[in-house]
């Protein structure tokens, strides 16, 4: 079983943080290629980020708060 | 519609071949993209989209040996080459299993066995490369064809103006393909030039120029049949400039603001794989379901290579100081050093010439034992045989092939020597004075020191740079006199020498032609023309071995180049005020030989260190704090330095003599450390 963790992603190459401000999925979800997984606002922008891998999903970050580019917000387990 | 419909229609397994390569690079680029977007991947991208079609309809043409330089937005270009999917992923996620061991990354991916030998982050930068790889090709016979890929931006860099004509020059078997998205980052192609298209350039330069559309497999793949076969002819080098707008913005998460919305809007709408999509199904060539199912087929193919390469392992500590040179025991202050012995030469016949003759014959030798040895240079050949006659001769004997006079293209010599040296060459460029280095720093520092690093050590450079430092000689002033040698020791890649004598000349010489990686030697003028014994016949003096020139126990005296013969001199004059200076030529920088200069210091409890570089920041500078550090608490007084004043090299004699060290400064410091 791999676990990957999803870090916030440099959306933007000026982006240095985001605020998570939706989950899509719940914790022990499955999640497949490409399904919404959560959102997440930037001084310019709300995103929309994409699973990128089919697994189960975990939630490690809490809507409302502000994380640096980097941090890990989530994991999938294959 | 039938093929004949298309003036330049494409046979049907051509063109599938081609979709599906378009198709593979689509989804290898949008994968990456989609896990750079979710935070499983952070790196600087740059996306391909838009580009596809270019290197997938030139595939064809070439073959496994044919060989491709591509840069940072290179994706395509590596797909198309045939590097392994997985590998290409492994590399960007920086795994032990990518192309280049993770050491190169996503901007330099390296895979000499699909005969891509170079991806460059420097614009513009691999082209003289290429045209080193064309030039092996040409001198060897091998038939083989290099493309070399690089933006309209990159058009207008001194690099582009410098290999296109040396290419012209010498009817390289090469295609340089200017992939014009019609941006370079911020920067529209209207903003960058006046030129209505690169192409047009070609004329000026003596080569076939040709426009086409980057996004029309069908045009693109005749186009590009054009230039190879004029390359594999022997016709010359063509300058290819394929349209095709850029999809997205300069790198993965850019802004677009700057870009035509208009036009892209429209060009996304149809992106060139829907359109050659919809003309193969119309053509006849292929069903909708069959194309479907080479989509399926690529995306699965990524998918097994993320899956994979998601599992391997990231190089660990035993990786961090391999792959910097053949041999890990030449990087500075590793340990153990290992250095090849000393020659004895005691019953060598010995012969009293000036040190360029020494150089002189050291070429020879080289020139006479190795076919893979050749010379480039600017003046080199005869009847000038060099500004300081270092080639006298030699042309003569082995030819303007392998002595090799080049335009003023201090770039695209050095290139030329990489990328000869890539295939297997052994190349000795000659950059006329050390000064003129700079401009061709980007070739010595960013590519021939890495590229053996950034390639996981798949790709090596072992090339020798030679140059003449000039200080001291007489009224050479401040553009034509300067020693750089610290420019170049700090540069992790690249070795450096600098001898005093003209047998240490010859024999570094001959070791450094030998050695698998990029040496610098750096010849200093001041001896060249004075008398000196020289061993006849071959010998080697191992890099990385200094020279204990006298044996004294009060004072050590460290130097190397010209400022050894001031250091010589400065211990005779010690000698005569009661002191025992030992002296000590370090010979070579880059290995250097620490051991002989701790042992040394250790001995004496003093140490000055005298060069002809500035004294601010120079070598002496990282050996006495070195020296500091391994001998504290066993000195008898602080470590000092004698170098170069910080001036520019003045003309006038009554400065010039205040700025460079000399036998008096070297003597009074080392006496002040008696007190
Ligand atoms: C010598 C150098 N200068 C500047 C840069 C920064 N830079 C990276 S890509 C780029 C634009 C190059 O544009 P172009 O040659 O058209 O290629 P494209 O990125 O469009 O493929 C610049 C300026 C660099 N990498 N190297």
């Amino acid at each position: 079983m791999a676990k990957i963790t999803l870090k916030v992603p440099k959306g933007a190459v000026s982006m240095q943080e985001g605020k998570l401000v939706e989950w899509f999925v719940n914790d022990g979800d499955p999640v497949s290629l490409g399904q919404a997984i959560y959102a997440i606002e930037t001084e310019k922008t709300t995103m929309e980020i994409e699973c990128p891998f089919e697994g189960t999903f975990k939630r490690l970050g809490e809507v409302g708060e502000t994380y640096k580019v980097g941090y890990p917000i989530a994991e999938i387990e294959q | 519609m039938s093929n004949q419909a298309l003036p330049n229609a494409l046979p049907q397994d051509i063109a599938l071949l081609i979709y599906t390569t378009m198709v593979r690079i689509h989804a290898c680029d949008q994968r990456i993209q989609q896990l750079l977007a979710a935070g499983a991947l952070q790196f600087q991208y740059y996306p391909c989209g838009g580009q596809e079609a270019i290197p997938a309809s030139i595939a064809p043409h070439l073959h496994k040996e044919d060989q491709v330089v591509t840069t940072y937005r290179g994706v395509h270009d590596i797909v198309a080459k045939g590097t392994p999917m997985v590998e290409i992923i492994a590399e960007m996620m920086g795994k032990i299993t990518g192309t280049s061991k993770g050491k190169g990354g996503a901007m330099h991916l390296s895979d000499p066995d699909a005969g891509l030998m170079v991806t460059t982050g420097i614009v513009g930068a691999g082209m003289p490369i290429a045209n080193g790889l064309a030039l092996a090709a040409k001198l060897k016979g091998t038939g083989r064809v290099v493309v070399v890929n690089f933006g309209d931006g990159a058009s207008n860099i001194g690099a582009f103006n410098e290999s296109v004509n040396m290419a012209a020059l010498w009817d390289l078997p090469i295609v340089f393909l200017c992939q014009n998205n019609a941006y370079a980052e911020y920067t529209s192609f209207e903003g960058s030039t006046k030129s209505a298209n690169i192409a047009d350039r070609a004329a000026g330069y003596g080569m076939a120029g040709e426009t086409v559309d980057g996004t029309d497999p069908d045009a693109m793949h005749a186009a590009a049949g054009r230039a190879i076969t004029r390359a594999r002819n022997g016709e010359g080098p063509t300058l290819l400039e394929c349209m095709a707008l850029r999809l997205q913005g300069h790198s993965f998460g850019s802004e677009e603001g700057h870009m035509d919305q208009e036009k892209l809007a429209a060009a996304r709408a149809n992106p060139p794989i829907a359109k050659f999509r919809a003309s193969l199904i119309e053509r006849g060539n292929a069903t909708a379901e069959d194309l479907d199912t080479i989509d399926a087929d690529a995306k699965q193919e990524v998918e097994d290579a993320v899956e994979k390469s998601m599992a391997a392992d990231m190089p660990n500590e035993s990786e961090l100081y391999t792959d910097i040179f053949a041999d890990a025991s030449a990087v500075p202050y590793s340990s153990p050093t290992t250095t090849a012995a000393e020659p004895d030469l005691s019953d060598r016949e010995v012969v009293t010439v000036p040190m360029v003759v020494a150089i002189t014959e050291a070429l020879d030798i080289a020139l006479g034992e190795d076919p893979d040895v050749f010379l480039i240079g600017e003046d080199i050949a005869d009847p000038a045989g060099g500004v300081a006659k270092a080639t006298a001769g030699l042309s003569t004997k082995h030819g303007v092939d392998r002595v090799r006079p080049s335009p003023i293209s201090e770039q695209a010599i050095i290139g030329a020597a990489i990328g000869a040296s890539l295939n297997g060459m052994k190349p000795v460029a000659e950059i006329m004075i050390n000064d003129f280095s700079m401009v061709c720093m980007d070739q010595i520092a960013n590519h021939a020191a890495k590229l053996r690093y950034m390639s996981g050590g798949r790709t090596s450079v072992p090339i020798v740079i030679r140059t003449v430092t000039a200080g001291n000689v007489g009224n050479f002033a401040a553009q034509h006199s300067q020693s750089l040698e610290a420019w170049f020791t700090h540069i992790p890649g690249i070795k450096v020498v600098a001898p005093s004598t003209a047998a240490d000349a010859k024999g570094l010489l001959l070791a450094a032609i030998a050695d698998p990686d990029p040496v610098l030697v750096l010849e200093p003028m001041r001896c060249y023309f004075v008398p000196d014994e020289v061993p006849v016949g071959r010998y080697e003096i191992p890099l990385g071995k200094a020279a204990v020139r006298r044996e004294g126990t009060d004072v050590t005296l460290i130097s190397y180049g010209w400022c050894s013969v001031e250091a010589n001199a400065a211990a005779d004059a010690l000698a005569e005020v009661g002191v025992s200076a030992e002296v000590i030529d370090l010979r070579s920088l880059v290995p250097l030989d620490l051991d002989t200069c701790v042992t040394s210091v250790k001995k004496t409890g003093r140490c000055v260190i005298a060069h002809a570089a500035v004294e601010f920041s120079g070598f002496g500078a990282e050996l006495a704090a070195k020296l500091s550090e391994e001998l504290y608490g066993q000195l008898k007084a602080p470590i000092k330095r004698v170098g170069a004043r910080y001036t520019p090299v003045p003309f006038t004699p009554s400065l010039e003599s205040m700025h460079f060290p000399n036998a008096a400064r070297i003597k009074d410091t080392a006496e002040s450390l008696m007190k």
